[in-house]
């Protein structure tokens, strides 16, 4: 069984989605943010509510339903939000990351390092 | 032209979705509605992934073995019963495994539809009501199209039966994930909505216990007394017997 605070590439992604968003965090405002940060990956809007599952029963997140809308067909959003243990469980891959993109600088030089630093800062516009 | 989806084509998701995440997602598939091909799309990409989770949800891994085991030792019986002819055919264990893989199938797919708010000391009983209908439906199948697969209707009907019997004694001793309000662990969204735990009293629940302990006792004694059974059968039974009781002491 995996250790609740050790997170997939894909709960990393839905994760930093959900506190990106802040309050407005909810299923479609959720999958586009996944959607633009996995570029160009495609996306499925059920991947999404599978991964909002497992974060939940992980405690990584919490949810409730807010009102309902009429832009919903006068259905309610389960809305979430990140957890403190969902706060340092993404702190430790963002550290761990971090220590991955040293040692591949490292390995393969400052010049690429440079060149994918353009290439972020472009599709960031 | 409207932008609301079809109202039948939102009838059938709503129909297909749990009742516990029916709601949002039918909300979010709304919110995301271009076109009726457009939104089928969403819902076929969406809807599969969500029952999937909810059965991941609602399911525990050693009460599913356990039934799943219950289940397939009920049709064993019968087969045992019946003379042992179809226990020393070569896909004889297989065709009875068949049925029992269904029954157990309508027990998890009934526990990720239940209603938690719900939860009703018949409603226990109704997952593997569920079950025996889906095995009755797909053996049916078989009846029809190809009898040599199929099991004979007297083990069927007896091994539904048993498996019933056991199933529910079993579900009743081990209520599902939405009945257990005091497991700390369980998801925020099944302690929410559950209005507590079926209130089974405690001298039924003792009853129940030793009936189903004395009654899969009985049939896998008997079963390794007789001389129809399998060797590897008969190891595995063997073996798992000290597992379940372990099991039922740790969990009751």
């Amino acid at each position: 069984m995996a250790k609740p605070d050790s997170l997939g590439q894909f709960e990393q992604l839905v994760l930093t989605a959900i506190l990106a968003l802040r309050e407005d965090a909810y299923g479609v405002t959720i999958h586009s943010k996944v959607r633009e940060l996995s570029q160009p990956k495609a996306v499925s809007l059920g991947a999404v509510y599978v991964t909002l599952d497992r974060l939940e029963d992980k405690g990584l997140v919490a949810s409730w339903l807010s009102d309902p809308t009429e832009q919903r067909g006068g259905r309610a959003k389960r809305c979430y939000r990140v957890e403190a243990a969902g706060e340092r469980a993404l702190r430790e891959s963002a550290v761990t990351a971090k220590r991955i993109w040293d040692a591949i600088t490292e390995v393969w030089g400052k010049d690429l390092a440079r060149e994918l630093g353009k290439r972020w800062g472009k599709e960031r516009g | 032209m409207g932008s609301r989806p079809p109202k039948r084509i939102e009838a059938i998701v709503a129909a297909l979705l749990p009742s516990t995440c029916r709601e949002e997602v039918l909300g979010d598939l709304h919110e995301r509605y271009r076109s009726p091909a457009q939104y089928s799309l969403d819902a076929v990409l969406a809807v599969p992934p969500v029952i999937i989770s909810k059965i991941r949800r609602t399911a525990d891994p050693q009460v599913l073995l356990i039934q799943a085991f219950a289940l397939y030792a009920s049709f064993l019986s019968a087969a045992w019963l019946s003379g042992g002819a179809l226990l020393r055919d070569d896909w004889g264990l297989l065709r009875l495994a068949a049925p029992a893989a269904m029954t157990l199938l309508g027990v998890m797919l009934d526990d990720a539809y239940a209603k938690p708010a719900r939860r009703s000391r018949l409603q226990l009983a109704r997952g593997p009501v569920v079950g025996a209908g889906l095995a009755l439906a797909s053996q049916g199948i078989f009846w029809i199209s190809s009898p040599d697969l199929a099991v004979p209707r007297w083990i069927f009907c007896y091994g539904c039966a048993a498996g019933l019997l056991l199933s529910s004694a079993v579900r009743m001793l081990f209520p599902p994930a939405a009945g257990q309000l005091q497991q700390v662990s369980a998801p925020a969204l099944w302690i929410k909505p559950s209005g507590g735990s079926p209130g089974i009293p405690p001298g039924i629940v003792e009853a129940l216990r030793v009936a189903a302990i004395v009654i899969v006792m009985a049939i896998v004694s008997a079963w390794l007394a007789s001389p129809a059974g399998l060797p590897a059968a008969r190891i595995f039974a063997f073996l798992s017997i000290p597992w379940i009781v372990y099991e039922v002491c740790k969990r009751a």
